[in-house]
């Protein structure tokens, strides 16, 4: 074998290697999603607490935060706080909206997780799965942002704690809710 | 007696069998299309299984949407392309065969080709560097009648 021959052998495996390592190492949550800058699916269902419909039409025009979770997922508990930190941060801006979509859940879980843990905003009711789908949703808890034209501009999958919260805050929400462009997340 | 209490344990045995393959037979067209629509879709949440496999709640729920969807007259492409559009690349069970996604279709093709490629290059330079046998030795007089000797007393 030549010495030509030799070095691109060692060239390819080193490729290789470095694909299978990435991939071993990589997160797997990470897997980009093709509804940035699309519009954003509408939806109707009953509130949870209220049984009332809740549809995103009536939201038209302003910057809605929209948090898929359940009761039983642990993630969702950890993030809680957080979200109802955010809704408190932002709920006198009059263009700002934010809503939950409880996913795959029992509706009385759903009602004593929200009694347990407190609930600021409205929730809607996924009864079959389609809002869910619609959003290309793979777990919960996982969390969109739509601007004031109805277009997704950010996907979270995962619990918006710690530096998340911080980049969601202030690269996102606070520019849309200013009238400037928000930075790439 | 014994013969009518045997058959009606039979019976009873045999009982559940005609429901279940009824319900194989009974399958509609819609069955038939929605399971392959499903088998051609990712589970999102068990990754290494299709929807029409996986027990997740949510394969469950793409199945009934793939089934209201066909209900409604859409195609099976046109569901599809749906799903695609809101979980990407990543829902098909298979890549689609475009970009980048063709290293993954005819890498392995590559590799077996330019490996047996570099494999034959191997052995034919090798048996090419290898020397001939040298021929045997040749047989002196005195060795060759030595072997006459024995071959003709063996005999």
């Amino acid at each position: 074998m030549s010495r030509g021959t030799q070095i691109t052998l060692i060239v390819i495996l080193v490729g290789l290697f470095a694909l299978f390592y990435q991939g071993l190492w990589g997160d797997p949550r990470h897997i980009p999603t093709v509804l940035i800058g699309t519009k954003a699916p509408t939806f109707i269902g009953p509130d949870v607490e209220t049984g009332r419909p809740i549809s995103l039409d009536q939201f038209r025009g302003k910057v809605v935060v929209l948090n898929f979770w359940a009761s039983w997922c642990y993630e969702c508990r950890v993030e809680h706080e957080h979200i109802l930190r955010l809704h408190r941060e932002f709920q006198h801006d009059p263009n700002f909206v934010m809503l939950g979509v409880n996913y795959q859940d029992e509706l009385s879980d759903a009602q004593r997780y929200l009694q347990r843990f407190g609930s600021s905003f409205p929730h809607v009711r996924d009864v079959k799965g389609t809002i869910a789908i619609d959003y290309g949703v793979y777990g919960v808890p996982e969390t969109f942002v739509i601007d004031q034209h109805g277009i997704i501009r950010y996907k979270h999958v995962g619990p918006i704690v710690g530096p998340t919260y911080d980049d969601l805050k202030q690269h996102m929400l606070m520019p849309l809710l200013t009238g400037t462009e928000p930075s790439t997340l | 007696m014994k013969w009518i209490s045997i058959f009606c344990c039979l019976s009873l045995l045999m009982g559940p069998c005609p429901s279940s393959w009824a319900g194989v037979v009974d399958e509609s067209e819609l069955d038939i299309q929605t399971r392959e629509i499903a088998k051609t879709l990712r589970c999102t949440v068990c990754q290494t299984e299709n929807i029409w496999e996986s027990g997740a709640p949510l394969a469950q729920q793409m199945r009934n949407v793939i089934r209201e969807r066909l209900a409604q007259g859409q195609t099976p492409e046109e569901i599809r392309a749906y799903f695609l559009s809101r979980y990407g690349d990543y829902i098909l069970m298979q890549p689609p065969k475009r970009g980048i996604n063709w290293l993954i279709w005819l890498g392995p093709f590559l590799l077996l080709f330019f490996g047996s490629l570099l494999l034959l290059r191997e052995v034919i330079r090798w048996t090419r560097a290898t020397p001939p046998a040298p021929p045997p030795p040749t047989l002196d007089e005195r060795a060759r009648q030595r072997l006459d000797r024995e071959l003709h007393s063996e005999s």
